[in-house]
């Protein structure tokens, strides 16, 4: 589920969607976020980027390889917290948010994930709706200039394929939006045991 | 000269060189919010492959990252560009503040020349911040893109008539290869 492809020989642009993996991908995500949320929605520097964008999960979605939408998701013990989603203004319209939306629901769903959670701006209600959110309650509340609603969405987990404890250790060790195929520590294992570092080691463990 | 605010909204105006990761990546947030949100440059036009051989300056109204510009350094000039006001700022100077500091960090470099590429509609901005056109107008051409300017770090020293490159700079570095090498130079 790396990846949603849509080249059909046409000149339909091609859309790729990943989990940022690298340096380069995260600075993507917050390049566009700072257009989205600083340069249109003159949200100040230090609410978009609030500290949390360390200890989460960043989607990509690329339009013929040019970032184009990010979300970020924070893994709480019950539920996946989607959050700061963004289009790029030439990128909307295309109906590329359901998608995306749904590739991120994915992501959690086989990661266990069998809440979702979100803050929707009061303007996006129904568009969450529509993409199969429902309202959690009737409280309003505000932050960063806009008023928002907290919305949930259930996902269905296979009890038999979800990653738990007694998982194969190796899939655990994969990357995770690629938890069906083997990852580069499966490939090392054909190195063996060999334990390299003995040689410096051993002074310490004779003692 | 202009003046530049000290202080907005009681807020004060200070500059810094971006040393650590977290000072590059809010000059890279404000381009960001200037260039890609509001004149919708796309991503892999403002973050060309130079940010990373490049001295980054950013301008803080308090805490809150306002403004950026990067220089670019060749042998004969420093290069300042992608300068950028936060929306809400602008009105107060902070591109003038950015470019001084470009300026006198030039001067410390013992560079004699400040080199920039301005849009025409930006020429008059960087005339008033004390640049002239590197070609007289008339021998432009007219039908030009962009228009070479140029500025001398110290201005008691008047640049002479030294003719700058005016398209290679806009050029990626050449992409390397494992070795260092720049591809293509090696044969074998």
């Amino acid at each position: 589920m790396t990846a949603i492809q849509t080249a059909d020989g046409s000149n339909r642009p091609v859309v790729t969607i990943k989990l940022a993996a690298t340096s380069d991908e995260l600075m993507q995500c917050f390049a566009l976020r700072a257009a989205v949320y600083m340069g249109e929605q003159q949200c100040p520097y230090w609410e978009e980027f609030d500290g949390n964008d360390y200890s989460a999960s960043h989607l990509m979605l690329y339009v013929d390889g040019e970032p184009a939408a990010s979300i970020r998701i924070r893994w709480f013990g019950t539920f996946a917290k989607f959050e700061r989603a963004v289009i790029l203004k030439r990128y909307r319209s295309m109906g590329l948010f359901m998608p995306f939306c749904e590739w991120a629901k994915e992501f959690a769903r086989k990661k266990g994930y069998t809440k979702v959670y979100l803050h929707s701006q009061h303007r996006l209600w129904q568009i969450m709706e529509r993409g199969g959110f429902k309202k959690l309650d009737d409280r309003v509340f505000h932050f960063s200039d806009h008023e928002y609603g907290a919305f949930i969405a259930d996902l269905e987990v296979d009890e038999k394929t979800v990653p738990s404890i007694h998982s194969d250790p190796m899939i655990l060790n994969r990357p995770e939006d690629q938890l069906d195929r083997p990852g580069i520590l499966e490939k090392s294992m054909d190195r063996g045991a060999t334990n390299p570092h003995a040689d410096w080691m051993a002074p310490r463990t004779t003692n | 000269m202009s003046t530049v605010a000290q202080s907005i909204g009681g807020e004060p105006v200070t500059t810094k060189l971006a040393m650590k990761m977290e000072d590059s990546l809010q000059a890279f947030a404000v381009r960001a919010a200037c260039f890609i949100g509001e004149l919708e440059v796309p991503f892999s036009e403002e973050f060309d492959g130079h940010d990373f051989g490049a001295t980054h300056i950013i301008a803080y109204v308090g805490d809150e990252p306002a403004g950026a510009v990067r220089v670019r350094w060749f042998q004969s000039f420093a290069m300042p560009e992608r300068l950028a006001v936060i929306q809400r700022f602008r009105g107060h100077n902070l591109g003038n503040l950015l470019l001084e500091r470009c300026r006198a960090l030039a001067n410390s470099r013992g560079c004699n020349m400040l080199y920039c590429q301005a849009l025409p509609a930006d020429v008059k901005y960087w005339e008033k911040q004390g640049w002239r056109r590197l070609v007289p107008e008339e021998a432009g051409g007219g039908t030009k893109q962009i228009v070479a300017m140029v500025q001398a770090v110290d201005p008691s020293k008047p640049l002479p008539d030294v003719e700058a490159p005016e398209a290679v700079v806009l050029r990626r570095e050449a992409q390397l290869d494992s070795t260092g090498m720049p591809f293509g130079t090696v044969s074998n």
